[in-house]
């Protein structure tokens, strides 16, 4: 069997000296895509950054097609075709919309006029500076500036957060067309769990720092209680649930 | 009347321009990493002693040891960057100053067992001697080219920072470092770089602030303060807030000395509590 595209195996990873994550292990193939779920709190968030080498691993190992990039720092592995997508979009404010696709910009499939493409109203509004944007306009720039460095593997953290619900249905067909058509893999934190599930080919429930259930995303829905429980929410059509942010 | 006025305006202007090739480089870096480098103006003493040496012991013309100053104290910063200061990136606040302040400390120690303590001589080459006078007004010939050469150098870094990759690359670290690291620049070269051009700026303001102000082992101290009152009310990271912060400081100072003698040297601090309070984080600063 061909290397996973990513593969983590029996992480442990936190912040300083506090523990998040313990014995996290998961594979990415090539062209997968996973959902991650679950409460608030339970390290979604912190999955996302210690693949991205924002965090202390003590345990464990982290590799990309077969190669350890355990302690590769974060530009590194954004070089090898990592693409994060941040939980609060952080898009440069200073900078224009333009100069915010082009500073991390590597050539490829993926460029101005593709992403233009995609997200229409990033033309419209290439002069502005990334603080004059709405927040809808913001989580497009940073989706469009990860796909302009052109990854392998995308990891996005609740892109759907706090939008407006003609905006969310926008950006999920934006990602559906970015994984279905070009064959992206992608990571996705969402809490509209219905959503995640819809677009992805699995689904991994993170309880207390670990793995709690895996399997396909079809599957899931169907098994409501188990979703329920582990979730913590109720699977309304958008995900209505309860939850606070300031997720570590 | 009025010809003392602009003749106080413009002389001030002058020592602003210097205060601000002394002080840009600090306050792009400190944008970027939040790296103290209380350092930063011994790079500028350097540059100085450079162009004192080359003139005196070598007989070199002084606009040939401009660009040596700058070398001189662009490699010195490189390999401090190198060796020490990168240690220290993620390090506390009060352990980047102490490593810093220690430098300054060595570079005056250094300076004053080299050079000992007087102050440095310069014979500026005839065509920088003299004045013009138009419309009745003084000018010094080499405050002109002072503020010819700080005008040029702000033209080139604005237009790099504005219209190259690299520019782009600077001001997104400085917008934001970790995000910056995760869409895959490397920060900690792109700082590097910009430590070295800093240092480097720093140096030829050192060697352009000799026959200004003079040059002994306390430039590294005297000019810190001037150079972090820019850098705080200029704004962090901000080429344009160091720009405007320098010359209102520059020119305030200058014209305090000038109009109210008896508060001399102080007016510079009222206009700094004044411009802080009225806008805490600089001119044009973001945080």
């Amino acid at each position: 069997m061909a290397e996973p595209l990513l593969a983590l195996r029996g992480v442990r990873a936190g912040y300083g000296d506090s523990v998040v994550l313990d014995g996290v292990s998961l594979e990415i193939p090539e062209h997968g895509s996973v959902a991650v779920l679950g409460r608030n709190g339970v390290g979604k968030t912190t999955l996302l950054l210690t693949i991205m080498g924002f965090t202390n691993v003590t345990r464990g190992t982290i590799t990309w097609r077969g190669r350890d990039i355990t302690r590769m720092p974060p530009h590194g592995r954004a070089r090898l075709g990592l693409g994060w997508v941040a939980q609060e979009r952080e898009v440069f404010a200073s900078l224009t919309v333009d100069e915010n696709l082009l500073a991390a910009a590597t050539p490829g499939r993926w460029d101005l006029a593709a992403v233009r493409e995609l997200f229409p109203r990033l033309a419209e509004r290439r002069r502005h500076k990334g603080s004059e944007l709405s927040g809808g306009e913001q989580q497009m720039l940073a989706i469009a500036r990860a796909l302009m460095t052109n990854p392998a593997l995308l990891l996005l953290d609740e892109p759907l957060e706090g939008l407006a619900p003609i905006i969310v249905e926008e950006l999920a067909e934006a990602i559906r067309r970015m994984m279905a058509k070009e064959g992206t893999a992608a990571v996705l934190v969402e809490q509209h769990a219905e959503i995640a599930l819809s677009l992805t080919q699995e689904a991994i429930v993170i309880e207390r720092g670990q793995v709690a259930h895996r399997g396909p995303s079809r599957a899931l829905p169907q098994d409501l209680a188990t979703l329920e429980r582990l979730v913590g929410m109720r699977v309304s059509p958008w995900g209505n649930g309860t939850r606070d942010d300031g997720e570590g | 009347m009025i010809g003392p006025f602009v003749g106080v305006l413009f002389d001030g202007f002058a020592y602003g321009m210097l205060l601000f090739l002394l002080s840009v480089g600090l306050s792009v870096t400190l944008g970027m990493m939040n790296f103290i480098n209380l350092a930063h103006c011994s790079f500028g003493m350097l540059g100085g002693y450079v162009t004192v040496t080359l003139m005196d012991h070598l007989g070199w013309p002084f606009l040939a040891s401009l660009p040596v100053a700058f070398l001189a104290a662009a490699a010195v910063s490189i390999l401090l960057e190198r060796t020490l200061y990168r240690r220290l990136y993620r390090a506390s606040e009060l352990d980047q100053c102490l490593l810093t302040i220690g430098i300054v400390f060595m570079s005056v120690a250094a300076a004053a067992y080299v050079y000992g303590t007087v102050q440095q001589p310069l014979q500026l080459p005839d065509y920088l001697q003299g004045s013009v006078v138009i419309a009745g007004v003084n000018f010094a010939l080499y405050r002109v080219f002072l503020v010819a050469t700080a005008l040029a150098i702000t033209l080139v870094l604005v237009a790099a920072l504005e219209w190259t990759r690299f520019g782009t690359r600077v001001r997104a670290a400085v917008d934001n470092q970790r995000m910056a690291r995760g869409l895959g620049i490397n920060v900690d070269r792109t700082f590097a770089i910009t430590f070295a051009l800093g240092g480097g700026l720093a140096g030829l303001g050192g060697a352009l602030a000799i026959a200004i102000v003079g040059l002994d082992p306390g430039f590294a101290f005297a000019y810190l303060v001037y150079v972090l009152i820019v850098v705080s009310v200029g704004g962090l990271g901000s080429i344009r807030g160091s720009f405007a912060a320098a010359a209102v400081l520059g020119i305030s100072d200058v014209a305090g000395k000038y109009y109210v003698p008896q508060l001399g040297a102080f007016l510079i601090y009222l206009v700094m509590v004044g411009l802080l309070m009225w806008r805490p984080s600089g001119l044009f600063g973001k945080r």
